[in-house]
């Protein structure tokens, strides 16, 4: 087995330099901007989120890009949902879009593959125009200390709480996991259905980012600063394990928590079942939706209320620190591509902090830019209210999947196989215990490591 | 004279058999065996393939998700049908004895049948939600003064498990039943009037002339339906991912995970290949039972 | 029949239509209801008030209109393709006499029973490797491999039911196999088409693993993928979720109002019966 090993990490390596070194004959020649031929045409892949506005403003800065330089852009969406799906299926299939937008992991992953062009270059030669990375955020882009794509924008997440609920009975508002149990311990009211917390354990970012966020905020990684895998099975992380799991146990959230999909937390929250939870902000975008759409007078008036009383406060600490995983999305141009040229072209045009800041003020602060000059433009926009300063501040907390080392495949492996979840849930539905679980989630993440290399 | 010439239309056959043939050996011969040349290398999205010989199915017989899938597909499986055939005769029993009307109802009953197995999924999910006001089982109990608070059926193995056999079995019943109806109302009369004079009641005329009457298409009909729920993706995927944790993980669904969410073909083709061998027991089984039947005058 | 056998029935009856219509008009209830009826529980068992705005919704600001075109088109293509494959395969293993019949019946029935989750891995890379993803073209060609085995099942059954006699007076009369086929043979069997048809039809209609992974462009999906799709990750827009549900079960509904008696003859005729 471990010669085997041995042998498959070798050939992965080598196939990656092989796929470096081809990408570098395609990687910019000389200096200057790409030149864009006319006729141009190119397919590019964005992420569909349920602010249908922000949508519609990336699709018309493409097609803005396209006007001016002659050339067409044709715009394909994914979801949360199929995201996966269509990038195994379009890489198997040798269909893969001239740019794509990529989630977290996806450049590390992609780049192992050999299916993203090297960008480092065209990166340094964009960088006066649209800004630098901040350190925290580099890595996402990011494979052999090589950058194979340019991240734009973070969807953060942010620790919702109903503020007249808090004040009503005097709890203080929490920073930290221990104090947002507290708070919940506080305010339970399961006779009234309504909760001190909603945190469910699912397959969605809502769960498995805020696993991660739990994790490192306590300083718990399952991988070195060197990428290798290190193990879980710390003290720390039975204090990780224990939150994760006693917020059921001790009935402080509604008791189908576990099942929710994206929307769960969302629906509950609104709904007032809940006290707090963790959420992107499409709770704002789904209240201030609601204040637009009153009917009367006494709508309109509890509306605006609630919009007034909920509160996104930043995602809580731990012992270790404040760490937010969120899911950050970068361009990437895809090797197959026939006019690379175009692609870094159109990838330019869209970071530009002019495009950025035209995306972003649909966004309902979902999309909190990350290069330092659309973040240096945004203030105005993020200076809106208190929940907006909050958002406008996401990229200060963020750290990516696998930290405190790089992003890696394999740490993107552990996220994609669900064991940062289902190892609680094995606590709550299987009654296993806390040391249990952590030692098979263990055992899953050094099998995984142990089979991809690091 | 005709039956004489047994091999007099074999030109004939091979021009009316062509298109299936090339349907079958392109798109399912030939996937299948790359699905199991697959199974044998250790296929990473976006790598290339590299022959691994069983390490995969080794793999798996050691992998303790693997294990727990096996028995949910089972409990899936054999709890879907068992309501499916419990239902179904009661279905058939009462469209045989409604004296008017009978093909409308039929047509009814059938419905669940005929609707996408996604939008059905998508019902039963609400049937089944804890969300105040959306549940319709938590909306009624809670009205009727039984339940104080909402029963999080979802957010429990077992009752995971309860709400996707549900939704299962509601798709399939109503095939159990026509079927059943159709096979009754081809007992002759005879029989039934003659066991009435022997003296038997309704209940042991249920259980000496219809059951043995319907032996033969309960069989096929378990045999098929089995097949087709230990194969199950769609209702499972949309109603549960799985979830919670493992609880109702599936051959299909685990096999879509592993090619899809951990990119590992190779092992993820492996799944379902494991499936093969019930298969072919379950086909083997059917096709004597129907191709002996067919034979038959 | 006896008051208690009538009292059973009647209770059954009424047993099976409430299992039948509970699920579809709780679906319907939902799909009349504004967002805030469904977010805040005000009205639950029947819309009040009652809304048309996630139709309009789904119909305007949706590619509804365009997925439910591309369920039509890829289950009209492959009914088509399905009737002509399955009626001569029938044909052939019921009515013609040639070495090896009987493996070519029992090869049907295991096609028939090849799951679409053993090959939808496999089954990419060959549709793939012919240029058809991410094209209905992928859908045509894939979803026979399920709809053409059923129904040449039920043919076999159908064309084993009809007479011989017929058959061979048009032999008799000088016809040759084609003809006979075409003359005699098809408008007898028509139901058992009909029935073969629409099965066709519904399976491809419902489709969901093969649509799910063979089709990336959101132009070109199909209802069940779309219905995916207006799940938006972080948002359900379950009103139009529940539209779109609605919507898209009518069709096959009110087909299948019509004919469902074939539909029936042929389940029991050829794919139970034998």
């Amino acid at each position: 087995m471990a010669d085997h090993h041995v042998s498959r990490h070798v050939s992965r390596r080598k196939f990656l330099a092989g796929a470096a070194g081809a990408s570098a004959v395609l990687a910019l020649p000389g200096l200057g901007f790409p030149q864009v031929k006319k006729g141009a045409h190119l397919r590019l892949w964005i992420l569909k989120t349920y602010v249908e506005p922000t949508n519609k403003a990336i699709e018309a800065s493409a097609q803005r890009w396209a006007q001016s330089h002659g050339a067409t852009v044709t715009v394909e969406y994914f979801t949360f949902e199929d995201m996966q799906t269509k990038y195994v299926a379009a890489i198997e299939n040798r269909n893969t879009p001239d740019v794509g937008q990529l989630e977290t992991g996806a450049p590390a992953r992609f780049a192992g593959m050999g299916q993203l062009l090297e960008l480092t270059s065209f990166a340094r030669q964009i960088e006066g125009q649209v800004g630098k990375l901040s350190a925290n955020v580099a890595p996402v882009a990011m494979a052999d200390g090589k950058m194979y794509a340019v991240p734009w924008y973070i969807l953060a997440a942010f620790w919702y709480v109903w503020r007249d609920v808090f004040e009503k009975n005097g709890v203080k508002l929490p920073t930290t996991f221990a104090e947002a149990k507290q708070a919940a311990q506080a305010l339970n009211r399961p006779k009234d259905n309504f909760y001190g917390m909603g945190q469910s354990w699912n397959r969605t970012a809502d769960g498995y980012g805020v696993m991660q966020s739990l994790m490192y905020s306590h300083g718990v990684g399952w991988a070195g600063k060197d990428g290798k895998y290190k193990s879980i099975k710390t003290p720390a992380m039975q204090t990780v394990m224990r939150w994760a799991t006693d917020i059921y146990k001790e009935g402080l959230q509604p008791a189908d928590t576990l099942t929710w999909t994206g929307s769960g937390n969302n629906e509950n929250f609104i709904a007032k079942n809940i006290a707090q939870t963790s959420n992107g902000p499409s709770i704002t975008f789904a209240l201030e939706n609601a204040v637009a759409k009153a009917t009367d007078a006494a709508d309109r008036k509890r509306k605006e209320e609630a919009l007034a009383n909920h509160l996104a406060l930043p995602h809580p600490g731990g012992p270790d620190g404040r760490r937010m995983w969120a899911i950050a999305m970068s361009f990437g141009i895809f090797k197959n591509s026939k006019d690379p040229d175009a692609a870094m072209s159109l990838v330019a045009h869209l970071l530009s902090p002019e495009e950025t800041l035209s995306v972003m003020r649909d966004s309902s602060g979902q999309f909190a830019p990350v290069l330092d000059k659309a973040r240096a433009a945004a203030q105005d926009y993020f200076n809106k209210n208190e929940n907006y300063r909050t958002f406008g501040r996401a990229a200060e907390w963020f750290v990516a999947t696998g930290w405190p080392g790089p992003v890696t495949a394999a740490a993107a492996e552990v996220q994609a196989t669900n064991v940062l979840t289902d190892a609680p849930a094995k606590v709550i539905v299987d009654k296993w215990s806390v040391e249990q679980a952590i030692d098979w989630e263990d055992k899953k993440i050094k099998e995984v490591y142990g089979t991809l290399g690091a | 004279m005709i039956r004489a010439r047994a091999h007099r239309d074999t030109g004939a056959a091979f021009l009316f058999l062509l298109p299936l043939l090339v349907l079958v050996v392109g798109l399912i011969a030939y996937p299948f065996a790359r699905a199991l040349w697959l199974s044998l290398t250790d296929k990473y999205v976006g790598y290339p393939e590299r022959f691994v010989g069983l390490r995969n199915y080794l793999y798996l017989l050691h992998d303790d998700t693997f294990h727990e899938v096996v028995r949910n597909t089972l409990v899936f499986t054999t709890g879907s049908l068992a309501l499916k055939v419990v239902t179904g005769l009661a279905m058939a029993l009462v469209l045989n004895s409604v004296w008017r009307w009978r093909s409308f109802f039929r047509g009814l009953f059938l419905l669940p049948w005929i609707t996408s197995t996604v939008i059905i999924a998508l019902t039963w999910r609400w049937m089944f939600d804890a969300f105040p006001g959306r549940g319709f089982f938590n909306s009624v109990l809670i009205d009727l003064g039984l339940l104080r608070r909402p029963i999080a059926f979802m957010a429990d193995p077992a009752g995971a498990m309860l709400a996707v056999i549900v939704a299962n079995w509601w798709r399939g019943f109503p095939f159990f039943g026509v079927s059943y109806l159709a096979a009754m109302q081809a007992i002759p009369g005879e029989l039934y009037d003659a066991a009435s004079v022997d003296g038997a009641g309704a209940r042991e005329r249920f259980w000496h002339v219809t059951l043995p009457g319907l032996k033969h298409v309960i069989v096929v009909t378990l045999v098929l339906s089995f097949l087709m729920t230990i194969n199950d993706f769609n209702i499972i995927y949309v109603m549960t991912r799985g979830g919670p944790g493992t609880a109702t993980q599936v051959f299909a669904t685990y096999s879509y995970e592993v090619a899809f969410n951990q990119l590992r073909w190779g092992r993820g083709v492996t799944i379902p290949i494991f499936l093969v061998p019930v298969l072919v027991v379950g086909i083997v089984l059917v096709s004597r039972y129907l191709l002996r039947e067919r034979a038959a005058p | 029949m006896t008051r208690t056998a009538k009292t059973f029935t009647l209770l059954g009856l009424a047993g099976f239509v409430l299992i039948t219509l509970v699920p579809f008009w709780w679906i319907a209830s939902m799909s009349f209801k504004t967002y805030e009826q469904i977010q805040f529980a005000t009205s639950i068992y029947i819309p009040r008030p009652f809304t048309w705005e996630n139709y309009t919704a789904l119909l305007t600001s949706t590619r509804f209109p365009l997925w439910l075109k591309n369920s039509l088109v890829t289950a009209v293509v492959v009914t088509a393709i399905t009737t002509v494959i399955a009626s001569l395969a029938g044909y052939a293993v019921a009515r013609l006499r040639f070495p090896g019949r009987e493996s070519v019946a029992s090869l049907i029935l295991i096609l028939y029973l090849v799951p679409p989750a053993l090959l939808f891995i496999p089954l990419y890379r060959v549709l793939a490797e012919l240029g058809a993803t991410n094209r209905l073209a992928a859908l045509f060609l894939s979803y026979p491999t399920f709809t053409v085995p059923f129904c040449t099942w039920l043919l076999i059954g159908f064309f084993k039911a009809l007479p011989t006699e017929l058959e061979e007076a048009a032999f008799v009369d000088g016809a040759g196999r084609v003809a006979a086929l075409t003359r005699v043979l098809l408008p007898l069997a028509a139901p058992g088409i009909v029935a073969s048809a629409i099965f066709a039809f519904t399976l491809s209609w419902n489709e969901f693993l093969y649509a799910l992974v063979f089709i990336q462009d959101e132009t070109t999906v199909t209802v069940p993928v779309g219905l995916n799709l207006l799940i938006y990750g972080d948002v359900f827009s379950w009103g139009q979720l529940m539209a779109a549900s609605v919507i898209t079960t009518l069709p096959v509904v009110a087909l299948y109002i019509f004919i469902h008696r074939w539909m029936v003859e042929g389940l029991a005729a050829g794919a139970v019966k034998g």
